[in-house]
């Protein structure tokens, strides 16, 4: 990370390029952010404040900054803040007053971000005192994202993402988009490590010799399934059993019973007059395996009759599972034209009505077999352009070049290096040149050392111009930016469409719309999926352990092993939150929905887990349909999704204070720290002289009695007891254990509410901003592939005063993360030299920090 | 008319995939094993090694990760999550006048092949001023004795874990220098252990603080790593010769792509690279050994694992017999093998218990909850009592057991997963370190850093030039 002192003359520099960067972009919104900018007085009588070195403590003359500070600045805290951060007092080892140098207020953003946000959350002031006024939080705000923070407002810092390497999931789409194979790295892959809720971040993605490994037999995997190693081979046309009917009966080959006459048949087209092959692979089958009985089967080519066959069903000679196969291959003269292949089967006496059968498993017609008929391969002009490799050395050699220069320049997204493909080429041309190589062969080694280069495994971005100057912000060239909304929005590399506006320069040009094409193709489904599920966590109830027994017996019910929920349940109520996500994204609708919509989506399964097998008949299938509901309804938007419900529940009963911890990081945007060590446990926190079990309500007010843990459960518990009407399983209810539930409650910030419902609408209306700027947080994160830092802020602020002027709809919050200067943009690298490697001898490894 | 043939015009063929799977399907719960003495490489007795230390020499190990008899020394460090129920755990008596516990009773065939050692701490999981996140500081902590940052992404950073820095030094006398198995495969969605990234949760080994190593879930793919591709040994073999020549052919290039990129990168990407490069270069030594001593692949002789077994007993015990088969076949003398990571919260309906293992683990002295922690707490020490009987009943080239020839630590960095404690670990070292530790024995430490437990280990694995590790305040003596 640059240091402050580095970051802020560049700034300066930057300005002009800055305006035409914004000038640009302003062109390019979906909605309308670029007037966002104005109305920033500080920016306009001093953007920033150049600080080139640190200053000496004390009598030197105020800076800039320091007068602005004691000027407006200084009297917010003291009425605000001083009562606890003041005048001697300095809890939570805070002194505000105390901060006297540039020094202390401009190198300190870790102490600025934390003002900022518990401000703006209402989290301080603290103990009931009245939150900033807005006006007085306005100028806090924007003293501390363009003042303590640095940021110019005319030129925001882009941050600079670490070099990217896919992840499992994009690793998967970007091999089937290259090469058509589908390669499962959820099996083969270990998982990816997780960090700041999302499986996508840059710094947190590594490389380990174990991962190597797996990328090199991947790469050879892949190819060896896709690319051609000849450029010729036998013609094949393939009919399985379901292909051959019954012209009678309508029914097909794959399970003929030995006890009914039939004849199944399948015409083949035959292109041209020549030899071929007929090769069958039939089987028999039998759902019992002690009948005995006999059929006969006749194969006929044509008229002509090819074998004729009595397959007897020996009972348990075949076992029971694995049914035999045999094969047999006819040797036809066939002219142009349609050809009929056929099995007429005909009972033989004995055995009962018991299900044996034969079965056409395949047909396959090889042909012709003259070597000088033979075809290309399946895929051969996927990645081969002319019929034959040429043979002179030079000749061949240049088709290598072109062949994989084309292929490495999809596989890199951005064009390949010269050196590059020398390297390749010299690869492919040793083993193609090798005795009993083909060129093919030659050129797919190649293509598995594309795949194993690191300009494939990462990410490589460039700044759009080489000129720009070091340590300050530039454009990512377009070959980025084509990556940064393919893998943002389709966990994959960029389609063609994509690439070729970046070879052209003109992707800029047309964002919008090119950002409206990627929205609505059936790839955004991988942004739906993998950017809700883990913003929501709905993923975990994939796996969350849930204990129908005790959540039920909370209930006064004794569970059945039918109250377990099946995987089927699982994967349709992670189904639902993407569904939801979905919907909002592809109609445009207002993220408020997101809080309190007043619909749900329902597919077969769920509609039977939330209701019941009648009203699940309203919903065939596993499409995931949307259910409008009357006003009053417990469900609607994602807070009281099942999934919801069941990831922030113990195993066996219903956690408050993880549902409100849920609704502070994923809604609100403003966790709770960690507790701290040593606390005492709940239960043991419970009133004792209580004359019934105590609620889970009485539970936790006994918890907040110690002052401890009530500056964190004020918060947390109110959010959580409200949704005590949804049980562990995420199912309405209106008691626990024998009691009435209480979900009545009053924010710590002071508004009141009886339930769930009424929750919803309070957040939705007086914490919409918060709501905002938690997605918005979210979905950057996401979209970077790396964490939120101090000086994203403003970024963030800028994105979320735009959804705030556009009602909120979704496509103001994504052109705004895409249309951000940190998605736009990048830190260029600074001229600093690199640290010198240590190279000491080891004698004590991992000094105590 | 006529009967089916097995042979046709087109060479006919029955299938036997059904006795193949039925095979597999069996193989969670035994391994067919070949005589032992054909699978050990015949390089071993022979072999040469590098210049070992004083120390080691005076512990016997007179050459690295071998012992006096010139067998190969093995060091395994075996991690289950959430600590063990206190008074479970702890024997009765002392010394080798010592009686298991319910939670160690497991361990009665193997009882004077293990110590039991009390007293040890991983204190740098201790809060510490970081709040909460005990689980993912035990994990961090574990094995690099050293704190790990608390952090949501960008800048992890823990320390090298013990057993790479064995592997570092010895790692090239075998394929491969090292091994991490796991048998977790679920990453939480989301957030992991309160502020910390899930790196800390789920790798045990770090070859570098800021290079976590993921673990191998997958018992098959584990099986075709050490032994490769194919139905029978000489496909295999042929497979791992296929393997070597085509990622010979790839790895060249690829380390000069890498190198080449690092004059655009900043600092962090290049760390990332680096990262990258190591990693290939990893493989091309362990090529270029295979290459120089081509008789050093002895195939086990058994079918490829099918996958991930659906009990969860039977995945643990497939994992731990590919640890061993990797042990036997001298594939590797260091490993690390994660049961879960530390705040799992799998159920383990099939032993009985519906609840969430953590939850059951802060049982606010709820007996019930106790007794099912009790529960889990056995069901892990039950499968590694079955890998130390499968080690104890497998002969050595030098005529002791497997398992006599091993450092086998068995552990966690929570004591009390009620309370999150770190002092007092439960930890079982098994093995007798080809001769060079005492096993059969209860010791009471006074209180000492588990890293001196590794100072202990690494030394008579041959390490040299390690003075101090972590928060070590010296050797722990006596083991």
């Amino acid at each position: 990370m640059n240091t402050p002192s580095e970051r802020r003359p560049n700034a300066w520099v930057l300005l002009a390029v800055g305006s035409g960067v914004s000038a640009l972009l302003g062109t390019l919104l979906l909605t309308g952010i670029a007037g966002c900018s104005s109305g920033t007085p500080v920016a306009q009588t001093s953007p920033v404040t150049p600080v080139t070195t640190k200053q000496p403590t004390s009598p030197s003359p105020e800076t800039p900054a320091l007068a602005q500070f004691h000027q407006n600045i200084q009297p917010i805290l003291a009425e605000n803040c001083y009562e606890c951060h003041g005048g001697g007092k300095s809890k939570g080892g805070l002194a505000l007053d105390k901060l006297n140098t540039d020094d202390q207020l401009l190198h300190n953003p870790d102490l600025w971000l934390k003002v900022i946000k518990y401000t703006r959350s209402g989290i301080m002031p603290a103990d009931g005192n009245p939150p900033l006024s807005s006006q007085d939080q306005a100028t806090l705000d924007k003293w501390i994202e363009f003042t303590a923070f640095g940021v110019d407002p005319q030129n925001l810092d882009p941050g600079r993402v670490t070099v990217h390497k896919l992840n499992r999931t994009e690793y998967r789409n970007t091999i089937h988009d290259l090469l058509g194979v589908d390669f499962n790295t959820d099996v083969e892959f270990p998982s990816d490590d997780i960090g700041y809720g999302f499986d996508n971040i840059a710094d947190v993605l590594n490389v380990s010799p174990l991962l190597m490994e797996k990328y090199l037999t991947a790469a050879q995997t892949v190819v060896d399934q896709a690319v051609p190693n000849k450029s010729r081979v036998v013609a094949t046309q393939l009919a399985t059993g379901k292909e051959f009917l019954d012209a009678t009966t309508g029914k097909d080959g794959t399970k003929m019973s030995y006890f009914t006459p039939a004849n199944v048949s399948h015409t083949f087209s035959i292109p041209q007059e020549g030899d071929y092959d007929v090769k069958l692979e039939e089987g028999l089958g039998s759902d019992i395996t002690f009948t005995t009985a006999n059929c006969t089967v006749t194969v006929n080519l044509d008229d002509q009759v090819a074998s004729k066959t009595v397959y007897p069903w020996h009972g348990t000679n075949y076992g029971s599972e694995i049914y035999p196969s045999w094969f047999e291959t006819f040797h036809v003269h066939w002219a142009a034209g349609d050809h009929q292949v056929s099995m007429n089967l005909e009972p033989l006496a004995g055995g009962t009505k018991s299900v044996i059968a034969y079965q056409v498993r395949k047909v396959t017609i090889e042909g012709p077999t003259d070597p000088a008929k033979w075809v290309h391969p399946a895929n051969y002009e996927r990645f081969f352009t002319r019929d034959e490799a040429p043979t002179d050395p030079d000749a061949r050699r240049a088709y290598a070049r072109e062949l994989l220069g084309a292929f490495a320049t999809k596989a890199f997204r951005r064009p390949v290096p010269e050196e590059s493909l020398d390297k390749l080429v010299d690869l492919a041309q040793k083993i193609y040149s090798a005795p009993g190589k083909t060129f093919e062969q030659g050129v797919a080694q190649a293509m598995v050392a594309v795949l194993a280069s690191p300009r494939f495994l990462f990410r490589i971005e460039e700044p759009l111009a080489a000129s720009t100057t070091p340590g300050s912000f530039a454009l990512v060239d377009e070959y980025s930016l084509a990556s940064r909304l393919s893998y943002f929005l389709w966990s994959t590399m960029p389609d063609d469409e994509l690439f070729k506006l970046a070879a052209a320069g003109q992707l800029r040009a047309h964002l919008a719309e090119q950002v409206q094409r990627m929205v609505a193709d059936p790839r955004a489904s991988a942004f739906i999926q993998n950017f809700s599920e883990q913003w929501l966590q709905s993923r975990a109830v994939l796996n969350v352990p849930l204990s129908a027994k005790d959540i039920l017996a909370r209930e006064g019910i004794t569970a059945s092993a039918a109250d377990d929920l099946t995987p089927a349940q699982r994967v349709a109520l992670n189904d639902e939150a993407a569904a939801y996500f979905g919907y909002v994204m592809h109609n445009d609708r207002s993220v408020d929905e997101f809080l309190d919509g007043n619909y749900i989506f329902l597919n077969s399964t769920l509609a039977n887990y939330y209701y019941d097998a009648t009203y699940a008949r309203n919903f065939p299938g596993n499409e995931m349909r949307k259910v409008d509901l009357s006003p009053g309804d417990w469900r609607g938007g994602v807070l009281t999704m099942g999934s919801v419900m069941m990831v922030t529940s113990n195993p066996t009963r219903t956690s408050p204070v993880k549902r409100g911890k849920w609704v502070l990081e994923n809604i609100l945007g403003a966790p709770a720290p960690p507790p701290p060590p040593n606390i005492p446990a709940l239960e043991e926190a419970a009133p004792k002289n209580a004359d019934h079990t105590p609620t889970m309500r009485e539970t936790l007010a006994a918890h907040r009695a110690d002052p401890l843990c009530a500056s964190c459960h004020d918060r947390m518990d109110p959010l959580g007891l409200a949704m005590e009407n949804f049980d562990a399983f995420g199912a309405v209810r209106t008691t626990d254990l024998g009691q009435p539930i209480d979900a009545t409650g009053k924010l710590s910030t002071g508004e009141s509410f009886k339930d769930v419902r009424d929750l919803k609408h309070i957040l939705v209306t007086n914490h919409r901003e918060e709501f905002y700027r938690c997605l918005t947080e979210k979905m950057l994160t996401y979209a970077l592939g790396r964490g939120m830092e101090y000086y994203d802020v403003p970024t963030i602020d800028k994105i979320v005063k735009s959804m705030d002027s556009n009602g909120g709809r979704f496509s103001s919050l994504l052109s705004g993360v895409i249309n951000s200067a940190a998605f736009q943009e990048e830190r260029t690298l600074t001229t600093e030299p690199p640290a010198p490697a240590a190279s000491a001898p080891i004698l004590s490894l991992n000094t105590p920090r | 008319m006529n009967t089916p043939q097995p042979h046709r015009q087109f060479a006919a063929e029955r299938h036997h995939s059904l006795e193949r799977r039925r095979f597999l399907r069996g193989l969670g719960v035994c391994l067919a094993l070949p005589a032992m003495e054909s699978l050990m490489p015949s390089r071993l007795l022979g072999a040469a090694s590098p210049g070992a230390s004083a120390l080691a020499g005076a512990l016997g190990g007179a050459r690295g990760a071998t012992t006096a008899t010139g067998a190969p020394l093995r060091m395994a460090f075996l991690s289950f999550p959430n600590g063990a129920i206190p008074s479970k755990w702890w024997p009765t008596g002392d010394g080798k006048n010592f009686e298991l516990n319910d939670t160690l009773k497991p361990l009665a065939n193997v009882k004077d092949k293990i110590q039991i050692l009390g007293g040890l701490a991983d204190q740098s999981a201790d809060n510490g001023g970081d709040g909460g996140g005990d689980h993912a500081r035990s994990g961090g902590t574990f094995l690099t004795a050293v704190r790990c940052k608390k952090t949501l992404g960008a800048d992890f950073r823990a320390g090298i874990s013990i057993d790479q820095v064995a592997a570092q030094q010895l790692g090239h006398l075998t394929p491969f220098p090292s091994l991490q198995i796991s048998c977790d495969t679920v990453q939480n969605a989301g957030a992991c252990d309160s502020g910390y990234v899930c790196v800390y949760q789920h790798n045990l080994s770090w070859s570098s603080p800021t290079t976590p190593l993921s673990p191998e879930t997958n018992p098959r793919l584990l099986f075709e790593r050490l032994f490769g591709t194919g139905g029978t040994a000489a496909e295999r073999q042929q497979s791992l010769l296929m393997r070597q020549t085509q990622q010979s052919s790839v790895l060249d290039f690829v380390g000069s792509e890498t190198r080449g990129l690092g004059r655009t990168l900043s600092a962090r990407d290049n760390q990332k690279l680096d990262e990258f490069l190591t990693s290939v270069r990893e493989i091309e030594q362990r090529i270029q050994r295979a290459e120089a001593s081509p008789d050093k692949h002895p195939d086990p002789g058994i079918a490829t694992p099918a996958g991930i077994p659906a009990s969860f007993k039977d995945y643990v015990r497939l994992n731990l017999d590919m640890l061993h088969l990797a042990f036997l076949t001298d594939n590797t003398r260091v490993a690390s093998f994660i049961f879960k990571g530390d705040g799992n919260n799998s159920d383990f309906a099939e032993i009985g218990v519906n609840e969430g293992h953590h939850f059951c683990t802060h049982h606010h002295n709820d007996p019930d909850l106790i007794a099912k922690t009790c529960v889990i707490d056995h069901f892990y020490a039950t499968q590694f009592a079955y890998f130390l009987e499968k080690m104890e009943a497998t002969k050595d080239v030098d005529g002791n057991s497997l398992l006599h020839n091993s450092m086998i630590m068995y552990g966690g960095g929570i004591a009390d997963g009620n309370r999150h404690s770190h002092d007092n670990l439960p930890i079982v070292l098994a093995g007798a370190g080809g001769g060079t530790l005492k096993p059969g024995r209860y010791t009471q430490y006074d209180p000492a850093p588990i890293a001196n437990l590794y100072l202990s280990m690494v030394d008579r694995m041959g390490v040299t030039a390690l003075d101090r590790f972590g928060d070590s305040t010296g050797r722990l003596a006596n083991v």
